[in-house]
């Protein structure tokens, strides 16, 4: 089925989020769908889906007009959607959520599971996408349950299958295996409108990109663009990939990890007596494949997690029975993997965000009182200095877009004099401009002699910032190697260091 | 939204020219544009009143429980009706929810002009003793209070249902065939227990005339102990309690509980004869005339003729402080006929009954209640 | 970029046009209950096509002395003015109670029994101790703070310490606390000499609130505890806290805030209130202990946090507006129109209603789809 967007465009208030986009994507074809967040690809995909209603233009499929009022009638049509936030009832096993919307029924209203299954089995097969039907949602990895999600859309019979920012939340090893799975359905004739902001996949698996910038087309190219190019596109100005920085001046020792051990939630432990230190004045990376003991591991560094034994001494000091707010006034700095989820109270505004952990301070409150002007000085100052891109320092962070969001974080923990700056995912779900912009504030930040440990599940962020790279698998540090270490190597590590032990599979 | 918006026009014709085949009715002459109550309605359909007292307001607040609980609240409320009934006046009332709102009732009708205010249960004592001082103008009667020393605009009127309430022990204990009688009261409060401390001490009585051992489940007049629902509307919670006495053995219970003792004859008369009850406040067989085959009698308390008088002293001219306590001698209080149970009843214990009635008045048997008036 | 001194949330005109819209829609429903439940008028609909301008004269007549009724009953007179002022200071202080546990994130239903316990608490100040004037009422005040800030306090340590859902623990106070009430009046101590009628002993006259002409000065305490709910919420560290921790507790902790101990603070405030509202029930509008003297104060202050939108301003309007209805319903019911007293109950159930459900008013009354907020209350579940 051949999809063609003509005009289309959608103003909120004063705003226009889409700007007569014009687009085709041909039967067959991955289009890849490029921009910064913000940019407008969101709005264009939900007017598609008919979640939001086009103030002007117009969708042809196949040449014939068509309206889609609902997300019904955009199944419909044949077209197909996986958000970034997955639409399953974990409770309910694979076959039951694709059967949900459209039960089958044998009789007297007994749900047919079975062919349910069988759909689920076949489906599965054809585009070999290795989901049990049987399995309960809540139990598989993100992967898995995102291809429950594009089997629900094949399921409906989908011609076109739009994916938002379907490699987010994923693993390199899950992003490959999405990769492999979007080209089966290529060959099968299916159309994929690709939406993301990553340079790398675009140019690994696109038939054809459009850039877009400011809710407009910017212009439409073939995957032989060079990445810089690409990004030049989307941001509108040339833009450096490659960080630069100079050779690290290590210092003393600033946090000395030894044997910690942490039990996870579910009684099991997911940190396994891990020991490695940090200098002053060097970054170090801990690489490894999500769910391997990272998070556990820095929130246990932060205080937020009681470790079960082993000390963490911040400059000679024992500070593994700290709270976080010890933690964070002895000099801490943390930005967490999980910015709407840790790192901001998203219906506060950007002011109150950017002292969430500094309205104690002398210099922003005075007894009980708070100190507006003081807040609104530094809110004016950090602002400024990070780029961050609101209407007000008075509009919520949750209005913001996530590289702006992420920059308040940032901002915030940049703010005060640290002895240890941990960085978890710093740049996940940010667009390009605005890594740029972190990934240079980082390594300012460790040229200042503060001690850096960034955990990274990308590995381009791991060999871009890195003096170290210490590596996680089964909440073990594997190893700890220098960032000349080839690519392959590493990623033979990350998976256990045989390659054999292959999560999830 | 047209089309809704047709089809509600639409039925709507329908149901009017349906409806409209009904003749205009006559104006009422004098209705005076208020018909504050079901009852009071209906009475401008009756035969004019024999007087008319357009300028008079006559008002009421309620205790909790509002004026359809056929008991209580509604035989106070009965009088006011028959007072508008005879002697043409406008009427103003309000139901009280909450404790809380006892003062704030009165207020409102005292915004209401009104000329007498009737409040109904002791609760609202403190506020109707206030109001009165400060309303001197305003006449005042509560029911189920009586004052030490009254302003002169507050009429306390209470009731020493205790000698009916010594009566019914006296039938109960002669009616009974299991040997068990039992009560319950609505609350642990002094109007409540002087029914239930009556109750106990006819049946004492009886066991000491005739040398008989008749039981009484539910209270205790010397350790003034016994079973409530604390709850004066949960029919549910006045069948649990009565469902429970049954189990103990009684044959006859007396719910002391206003409409949450419903709850009790909902349970005897579910038993088809075996238990019945002793009704309160108002005769049963006519408030709650659907449970009549299972009420042998009831102890009424006259607040409708108590009421009715308050009111009309005050429109007279004639109001006095003096208190009114409702007795068997002056009728205030009565035990009622016995209706369908008329013949059930043995004529020899009707006229010990009589006699009972008469040492009463003369005061040959004393009440011992500590919460009689 | 400028500071702006007093600042309003920006969506706050299109909420109050909905709530606006509500309460219009609120009486229109309501007017339509007046009809239906008036005997002349229906008498009158009856014989519709041959008199229809009888129905007409009835049902405005009806509407007209009803709505007339509510209106001068409740703000018609200085002593309909005090009669509402009265009503609605418990009604505020509850109601900041829920809302102040709300902006922490919690949903606290049990205003109720934290107002009982401190009216209790005042009561037995206020009557068992002779004290010179002022400090009698005082001490009374602050044993009625003590009280509701210590029955609130339980659950927020119960919340923090084991994480058990408030909703159920509050619930579970509030049946604690009327049975404690019905047993303290049982007590003799508590009982007025003489009587074993289950009120207490009167307050003394030095313990009861003074009066400002004709209110008791409890209506001034009520909006001095909104101007703090305010402060402490918008201006304090403590409020900044007590937001962040409601809007989103994971970053709190994360930003090194104890979210234990704002759970458990937010819940002494939010007693502390709810006990000065049982103050000005014993203290002010009455002047001892009955079983129901709290009437449904407690359960009507999570409706006019609700329709405050879990603002301090908000929950004074509202529970001003409550006071009057409530106020209004009474001369409604004992004036000339004898309107049921249900349907005053009615018309503040309707009104709260189509508050929580802005998008029917919206669809009524054609707003754009960006005005006014989502129902406040939708994520008090979640926390």
């Amino acid at each position: 089925m051949q999809l063609e967007i003509r005009g289309l465009t959608k103003r909120f208030g004063t705003f226009t989020a889409n700007d007569h986009i014009d687009l085709t994507i041909e039967p067959g074809e991955i289009h890849c769908l490029l921009g910064e967040n913000g940019a407008g690809k969101s709005t264009l995909m939900n007017m598609l889906y008919g979640l939001l209603e086009p103030d002007e233009g117009e969708v042809l499929l196949d040449g014939k007009p068509a309206t889609f009022a609902t997300p019904g009638d955009a199944i419909e049509a044949g077209i197909g959607m996986v958000h970034q936030h997955f639409m399953l009832v974990p409770v309910f096993t694979v076959a039951e959520n694709i059967m949900l919307g459209r039960e089958q029924t044998r009789g007297l209203g007994v749900l047919n599971r079975a062919s349910a299954a069988t759909l689920v089995r076949d489906l599965s097969d054809t585009y070999k996408l290795a989901v049990d039907p049987d399995a309960l949602v809540q139990d598989l990895p993100v992967g898995v349950q995102q291809r429950v999600e594009i089997l629900k859309a094949l399921a409906n019979n989908a011609e076109v299958l739009i994916l938002d920012e379907p490699t987010a939340v994923l693993t390199p090893q899950e992003i490959d295996e999405l990769m492999s799975i979007m080209d089966s359905l290529r060959k099968d004739g299916t159309s994929i409108v690709f939406i993301t902001h990553k340079l790398r996949e675009v140019k690994a698996i696109g038939d054809k990109i459009t850039v877009i910038r400011r809710g407009k087309v910017v212009g439409t190219t073939e995957p032989t663009a060079s990445e810089s190019e690409l990004a030049e596109m989307m941001v509108g100005r040339g833009v450096k990939l490659v960080v630069d920085k100079d050779d690290a001046d290590v210092g003393e020792v600033a946090l000395d990890v030894k044997n910690l051990t942490v039990i996870g939630a579910r009684g099991t432990t997911v940190v396994r007596d891990v020991s490695f230190d940090v200098r002053a004045g060097e970054i170090l990376g801990i690489a490894g494949v999500q769910g391997n003991g990272q998070t556990e591991l820095v929130k246990a560094l932060l205080g937020l997690v009681r470790p079960a034994s082993g000390r963490i001494q911040l400059e000679g000091r024992n500070i593994s029975r700290h709270s976080p707010r010890q933690s964070l006034e002895e000099g801490i700095g943390y930005i967490p993997e999980d910015r709407s989820h840790d790192g901001n109270v998203g219906s506060f505004s950007v002011r109150e965000n950017l002292v969430l952990d500094l309205y104690k301070h002398d210099e922003y409150s005075r007894g009980l009182a708070l100190n507006l002007r003081a807040m609104s000085a530094n809110a004016e100052q950090r602002i400024d200095e990070f780029d961050i891109r609101t209407q007000s320092m008075n509009s919520s962070v949750s209005a913001l877009s996530g590289g702006n969001q992420q920059k308040v974080v940032v901002a915030r923990e940049l703010s005060r004099s640290l002895k240890v700056l941990i960085a978890s995912q710093p740049t996940r779900g940010v667009d390009v401009g605005s890594i740029e912009f972190i990934h240079k504030r980082i390594v300012a930040e460790r040229d200042k002699g503060t001690a850096v440990i960034i955990v990274s599940t990308e590995l381009d962020e791991i060999f871009a910032l890195s003096d170290r790279i210490a590596v996680m698998y089964d909440g073990r540090i594997v190893d700890i190697v220098s960032p000349n270490i080839l690519r392959d190597e590493i990623g033979l590590l990350m998976a256990g260091g045989g390659g054999t032990a292959k999560k999830n599979a | 939204m047209k089309k809704t918006a047709q089809v509600v026009a639409l039925t709507s014709v329908l149901a009017l020219s349906l409806a409209a085949c009904g003749d205009r009715p006559k104006e009422n002459a004098g209705a005076g544009g208020s018909s504050p109550s079901d009852e009071a309605a209906s009475s401008s359909a009756a035969p004019s009143p024999t007087a008319s007292n357009p300028d008079f307001k006559a008002c009421m607040v309620s205790d909790s429980g509002g004026f359809d609980d056929k008991s209580f609240n509604q035989t106070s409320h009965d009088g006011l009706v028959n007072a508008v009934k005879k002697l043409g006046l406008k009427t103003g009332e309000v139901e009280s929810q909450s404790d809380s709102e006892y003062a704030d009732n009165i207020a409102a009708l005292l915004r209401e002009d009104c000329n007498a205010i009737v409040t109904v249960g002791f609760l609202l004592g403190d506020a109707t003793e206030a109001a009165a001082k400060k309303n001197p103008d305003v006449d005042f009667a509560i029911v189920d209070y009586g004052y030490a020393k009254p302003p002169k605009n507050l009429r306390g009127l209470s009731f020493n249902t205790a000698e009916p309430s010594f009566m019914a022990g006296y039938l109960a204990a002669g009616m009974t065939k299991s040997g068990v009688v039992g009560t319950f009261g609505g609350a642990k409060i002094p109007t409540v227990t002087i029914f239930m401390d009556g109750f106990w001490e006819g049946v004492q009585y009886w066991n000491k005339q005739k040398d008989d051992s008749v039981q009484v489940v539910g209270w205790d007049e010397k350790s003034q102990s016994g079973s409530f629902t604390d709850d004066f509307e949960d029919k549910i919670a006045g069948q649990d309690t009565a469902d429970n006495l049954m189990s103990q053995g009684a044959d006859i219970i007396f719910p002391v509980a206003g409409p949450a003792g419903l709850g009790a004859l909902e349970s005897a008369q579910a038993t088809n004869g075996e238990v019945n009850a002793i009704w309160v406040d108002t005769d049963g067989c006519l408030s709650a005339a659907e449970y009549c085959d299972a009420i042998i009698s009831s102890v009424m308390k006259g607040m409708d003729v108590a009421v009715e008088k308050a009111i009309s002293d005050s429109v007279g001219d004639k109001f006095t402080s003096d208190p009114y306590v409702g007795t068997l001698d002056n009728g205030g209080v009565q035990l009622a006929p016995f209706h369908e149970f008329d013949g059930d009843v043995p004529q020899e214990l009707k006229d010990e009954l009589d006699t009972i009635k008469q040492d009463l008045v003369d005061g040959k048997i004393k009440i011992t209640s500590p919460s009689a008036p | 970029m400028r500071e702006r001194p007093l600042r309003l949330p920006a969506s706050w005109l299109p909420s109050v046009k909905v709530t606006m819209a509500s309460m219009v829609l609120a009486l229109l429903v309501g007017a339509l209950l007046i009809l239906v439940s008036d005997r002349q008028v229906i008498e009158s609909f009856r014989y519709f096509f041959s008199y229809p301008w009888d129905a007409f004269r009835h049902s405005g007549e009806a509407i007209g002395e009803s709505y007339k009724a509510l209106v001068s009953g409740s703000v018609g007179s200085w002593s309909a003015i005090t009669a509402t002022l009265e009503r609605a200071a418990p009604l505020i202080c509850a109601g900041l109670a829920v809302t102040l546990a709300f902006r922490a994130g919690l949903f606290n239903i049990g205003a109720q029994g934290q107002l009982i316990v401190g009216a209790v608490c005042a009561g037995y100040v206020g009557f068992h101790y002779e004290l010179p004037p002022v400090v009698h009422v005082l001490a009374a005040l602050l044993a009625a703070l003590v009280g509701g800030a210590l029955w609130g306090g339980i659950i927020g340590v119960l919340k923090a310490r084991t994480g058990a859902h408030e909703v159920i623990t509050t619930i579970m106070l509030n049946y604690v606390a009327a049975a404690l009430l019905t047993y303290l009046l049982t007590k003799e101590s508590f009982q007025q000499p003489g009587s074993n009628n289950p009120r207490s002993e009167k307050v003394d006259a030095a313990a009861t609130f003074p009066s400002i002409l004709g209110v008791h000065s409890g209506i001034v305490l009520a909006v001095l505890a909104a101007v703090g709910v305010w402060w402490l919420l918008e201006r304090s560290t403590v409020g900044f806290e007590l937001r962040a921790v409601g809007a989103n507790a994971d970053a709190s902790r994360t930003a090194g805030m104890s979210v234990a101990n704002v759970y458990t603070l937010a819940m002494v405030v939010a007693g502390l209130l709810a006990g000065l509202a049982g103050a000005q029930q014993v203290l002010g509008h009455q002047d001892s202990l009955t079983a129901s003297f709290g009437g449904s104060i407690g359960f009507d202050a999570i409706t006019v946090a609700l329709l405050g939108r879990a603002t301090p301003l908000g929950t004074v309007l509202a529970g001003l507006l409550f006071g009057a209805l409530s106020t209004g319903g009474l001369a409604m019911q004992a004036g000339a129109a004898s309107t049921p007293l249900a349907l005053t109950q009615v018309l503040q159930a309707l009104i709260v209603l189509f508050v929580a459900a802005p998008a029917l008013v919206k669809a009524v009354f054609r707003f754009r789809e960006s005005d006014g907020g989502g129902a406040v209350m939708a994520k008090g579940w979640n926390s």
